[in-house]
């Protein structure tokens, strides 16, 4: 009863338009004081605890680091990179757009923020070299949702705090632990480069089936010259998934320390940002995160209320009784969350999704490092369809087109992430293998 | 009828199956007994409804009336005496330990937590602590440049530094993995934490040095205690008394097994430090509660002390 | 006066979010220096330079003496003030994101309700969330708290909540003016506060069709 209530508070709230942020606090605010007696003054002191907590902190430091790489010429010299490496096979320079994007997300956490770099470089070259526009916004688009799949990775970190400390039960009564921010970055690596595959291969295939445009094969000083140019950018993935591995840093002290090196690499290498401009990308860079951040606190808030009406566990019990068996699950967690991705974007549908069915997903059987990629993935093909998809909207942007336009264009490569989806959601070993070939 | 009960949410940290998981679970058991159901005890383990940053200040507002937190979280409160049961080797043994915790300097501590409004009910052991790295650590010199996982404590970081170690503060929920990754080379924990993390499968040498000691109290909110009726109070107090007994001995049973499963596992090297090395050891850390003596008072350093008898 | 207001609150989050990304390189970078010293004092030990294994050792300590054990907990301090007053900038940058398929559909003079209606509810819960967080803070004040490795007083550390939800509630009310005024929400442009030349123009452009963009009423007619 009081799941229905307060989901149908949070829904009527939410469709006003009102922010995410303010939707929850105030459905919160509002059954805490009229139905329950938890005194109402825990909830500014949720409000601070809720981001008191170290790995939250990654996000701020890899949004930084995002915004010193996107607009600091790494993006160009990592599509230079790919160019001389694959430009001269079918699909030239969406080969290219497809692996820039994959390299790309190695040094930044978001989807769209990928989209933007690779994109906003690659596709006006792409429309010069002959390409229909269309296949050039279908192949950025995608690829770039592998932004938050290939670590860094913004929604795994929201992911990790939003399960953080959970114990639950397993179907065998064993205690499961919550997925770590660095088991869920390990994950990510096979799935994201399989991911990249596929998009390869469908970009491969409808360039060679249409005859699109082949660049003249780069010689091997052409290559290390690109690569030479290159290097500070790929370096820093061997910074974040390197220091991450060897233990040298924490995740969030990898963020921070990207963000040190993206700094120095984006004002002092390739000079592409003066000093001047730092204030401005600090202070965007505190804009972006500190939005983020209050939807953390506030969808904290919200899964404090869920637990304290016992809510997670009652649904579970509920789907256990109803006989329901974890690959059933597994597809109403995957129809959930598409249909939520029509609606809000990543962060807030993990913040307020997770909490809620992970404790169900332990108790199927389901591993939470394996649950958290699948959720990711989901996130990933939610960006890229209507009415609301964040890369959908930026590619938009860059390419002038209309979003109807635009759905039709991605299409081929969207099927291809469905795919993908149904493989990663049954075959857990793609997301497993790595961290436990590490022994994590 | 139900909604005539006095509801008691006791909430923790750590899992049910833990000895103060168990503990509690006790005490719900006894206090709706002793109580003749007049009191509803709700027991929410693993931070479920507030995190170990939190609870203490869910208890002062009323949101929860029941915790158990370790002893070292009374510092930040304000009440700095209570560090002195993170000093290096101040407890000779358990009966030592007991003398204080279940005789009046337990009590005198307990009472400087009254003006914040929090009564203190009983002391419940975790066990003492042994010192674990991927190293052997015999004697100061192997601490030189390792990087020890510590709670937030002043003592505790003084502890390190005084072996010559670098103290890292860390929360215990992301000690496995830095330990497994080489964030932090090594930390100290009674044997039944360190088991139940798994933490020897991710260090290589341990030694049995039980330097220190890791205990919590369980408190109640005082405005809250105070209102009950004397009878039901009566009846809590019994079941604390028994609930408190069972926990020791569990922690205690499930440290020694802990200890016997960790050799038995051979994934540690476990070291017992020569009578030379221990005295080494004691030396090193002497200079600690010196150190410490302006913030906890010596008053209370040497009441501890006299009643502990070492 | 509120320009003044405005230029602080910009650059007490840039200055946060640059203080604590600084401070946990100096911390990182200081733990790898610590741990290749004490590499040394082995090394020479090991070799029989015991001069140069003593001048190592000492070095090792006087290294230590800089103490970095409260990063941790001050970087969290300083994100959380960042979140607090970044929360309020963002409402005057309209970065808060909202779900607005539904009543982007209705006419012009009920979409415009809609929208007075959600920026009047953000000031309530943040106006109601400042006064329940002086609360707080009050009764905090009297518990003399000190967090754990800083010994800060708590209240103060604390104080982020109300000071930020009061200052998100002004921003709040006076978006929710101007909008009665002009019938215009600020828009997030990340382009423009990037402030790079070349390319910007497509890149906030792309911004500004997000749906983390509030939408301009005006503009949607289109
Ligand atoms: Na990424
Ligand atoms: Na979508």
């Amino acid at each position: 009863m009081s799941a229905l209530i307060i989901f149908g508070l949070l829904v009527a709230l939410m469709l006003t338009g009102m922010p995410i942020s303010i939707a929850l606090g105030l459905t919160v605010l509002s059954f805490l004081f009229t139905m329950t007696d938890v005194p109402i003054d825990t909830v500014a002191l949720k409000l601070f605890t809720g981001i008191e907590k170290f790995e939250i902190m990654a996000i701020p430091f890899f949004i930084l680091a995002g915004n010193f790489l996107t607009h600091g010429g790494v993006a160009r010299r990592m599509i230079n990179f790919a160019t001389s490496m694959v430009g001269h096979w079918h699909g030239g320079l969406g080969l290219a757009g497809v692996i820039a994007c994959a390299l790309f997300a190695a040094v930044s956490g978001s989807s769209p923020a990928t989209v933007v770099a690779i994109g906003s470089v690659i596709l006006p070259a792409m429309v010069a070299q002959g390409f229909p526009r269309q296949f050039g916004a279908g192949v950025i688009t995608t690829s770039g949702a592998l932004g938050i799949l290939i670590p860094p990775s913004i929604v795994m970190v929201m992911y990790a705090v939003a399960t953080s400390g959970m114990q639950v039960q397993g179907p065998d009564g064993q205690l499961v632990d919550s997925a770590s921010v660095g088991e869920l970055f390990m994950a990510g690596v096979v799935p994201g480069l399989m991911l990249a595959g596929f998009l390869g291969f469908t970009t491969w295939y409808r360039a060679r089936k249409y005859g699109y445009p082949r660049l003249a094969k780069a010689n091997l000083a052409q290559r290390w010259t690109a690569f030479r140019e290159a290097i500070w950018g790929l370096l820093l993935i061997v910074v974040v998934i390197g220091g991450i591995y060897t233990g040298i840093f924490t995740p969030t002290e990898a963020a921070a320390m990207s963000a040190v090196y993206a700094f120095v690499v984006a004002v002092f290498v390739y000079k592409d940002m003066k000093l001047a401009d730092v204030p401005r990308v600090l202070l965007s860079s505190a804009n972006m995160s500190a939005m983020l951040l209050y939807i953390i606190t506030n969808a904290v808030l919200f899964s404090f209320l869920m637990t304290s009406e016992n809510i997670p566990q009652t649904l579970g019990n509920w789907m256990v009784d109803a006989g329901l068996s974890w690959w059933m699950f597994l597809i109403i967690v995957n129809l959930l969350l598409l249909a939520a991705g029509n609606f809000m974007e990543p962060s807030s549908i993990v913040l307020i999704m997770a909490p809620i069915l992970f404790p169900v997903a332990v108790r199927l059987g389901i591993d939470p490092v394996h649950f958290g990629i699948m959720i990711v993935v989901n996130m990933e093909v939610g960006m890229c369809h209507p009415p609301v998809g964040l890369n959908l909207y930026v590619a938009s942007g860059i390419t002038r087109m209309g979003i109807t336009e635009l759905t039709v264009a991605v299409w081929p490569w969207l099927l291809t992430m469905l795919i993908f989806l149904l493989l990663v959601t049954y075959v857990p070993a793609i997301s497993l293998a790595l961290p436990a070939l590490l022994g994590m | 009828a139900a909604q005539d009960k006095i509801i008691i949410k006791f909430s923790h940290v750590v899992a049910p199956d833990t000895p103060k998981g168990k503990g509690a679970a006790k005490f719900e058991e006894l206090a709706e007994k002793y109580t003749n159901g007049a009191v509803d005890v709700e027991v929410y383990p693993n931070s479920q409804l507030y995190k170990d940053k939190e609870e203490m200040e869910a208890l002062q507002l009323g949101a929860v009336q029941m915790l158990a937190p370790s002893l070292a979280k009374f510092g930040p409160l304000g009440v700095q005496a209570f560090e002195v049961f993170d000093l290096p080797y101040i407890f000779a043994d358990y009966d030592a330990l007991h003398r204080v915790t279940k005789g009046e300097v337990g009590q005198m501590l307990f009472s400087k937590l009254e003006d914040k409004g929090i009564k203190g009910l009983a002391y419940w052991d975790n066990g003492f602590k042994i010192m674990s790295a991927n190293s052997p650590l015999h004697t100061t010199d192997d601490f030189l440049g390792l990087k020890m996982r510590i709670q937030s404590s002043k003592v505790l970081e003084a502890e390190m530094n005084a072996l010559g170690a670098v103290p890292q503060v860390m929360a215990f929920s992301e000690v496995y993995q830095a330990l497994q990754t080489g964030v932090v080379d090594g930390t100290e924990n009674p044997p039944s934490n360190m088991y139940t993390q798994k933490m020897n499968e991710v260090q290589t040498h341990a030694t049995v040095s039980n330097h220190g000691y890791l205990g919590y109290a369980v408190i109640v909110n005082k405005q809250f205690w105070d209102g009950l009726p004397a009878e039901v109070r009566a009846g809590l107090e019994q079941a604390m008394a028994e609930s408190t007994d069972y926990a020791n001995s569990i922690a205690r049973e499930e440290n020694e097994k802990a200890l016997e499963a960790m050799k038995a596992a051979g994934t540690t090297e476990f070291y017992e430090l020569t009578p030379e090395e221990l005295q080494a050891w004691k030396d090193a850390l002497a200079p600690v509660a010196e150190e410490m003596t302006d913030r906890i008072g010596a008053d209370v350093i040497e009441a501890v002390k006299s009643a502990s008898g070492s | 006066m509120l320009r003044l207001l405005d230029r602080l609150e910009e650059v007490l989050i840039a200055s946060l979010i640059a203080a604590a990304t600084l401070l946990i390189f100096l911390s990182v970078t200081h733990r790898y220096a610590l741990g290749l010293v004490a590499d040394g004092v082995a090394f020479f030990r090991s070799h029989g330079f015991d001069g140069l294994s003593a001048l190592a050792k000492t070095s090792y300590f006087g290294l230590r003496s800089v103490n970095l054990v409260w990063a941790q907990e001050l970087t969290i301090i300083m994100f959380v003030w960042m979140a607090k007053f970044g929360a309020a900038y963002g409402v005057r940058t309209g970065i808060h994101v909202g779900i607005d398929v539904v009543i982007n559909r209705l006419e012009p003079a009920k979409r415009k309700g809609f929208v007075l209606f959600g920026l009047l509810a953000g000031a309530l819960f943040t106006g109601t969330i400042a006064a329940l967080g002086a609360n707080f803070v009050w009764h905090m004040a009297h518990a003399s708290a000190i967090s754990p490795d800083l010994e800060l007083p708590m209240w103060i550390v604390y104080l982020a909540i109300p000071l930020g939800s009061a200052l998100m509630c002004f921003r709040f009310l006076q978006v929710a003016l101007g909008f009665l005024r002009t019938g215009e929400l600020p828009h997030h442009d990340h382009g423009h506060v990037d402030g790079l030349e070349d390319g910007v123009e497509e890149v906030g452009e792309a911004i500004l069709h997000s749906p983390l963009t509030p939408r301009d009423l005006t503009e949607k007619d289109k």
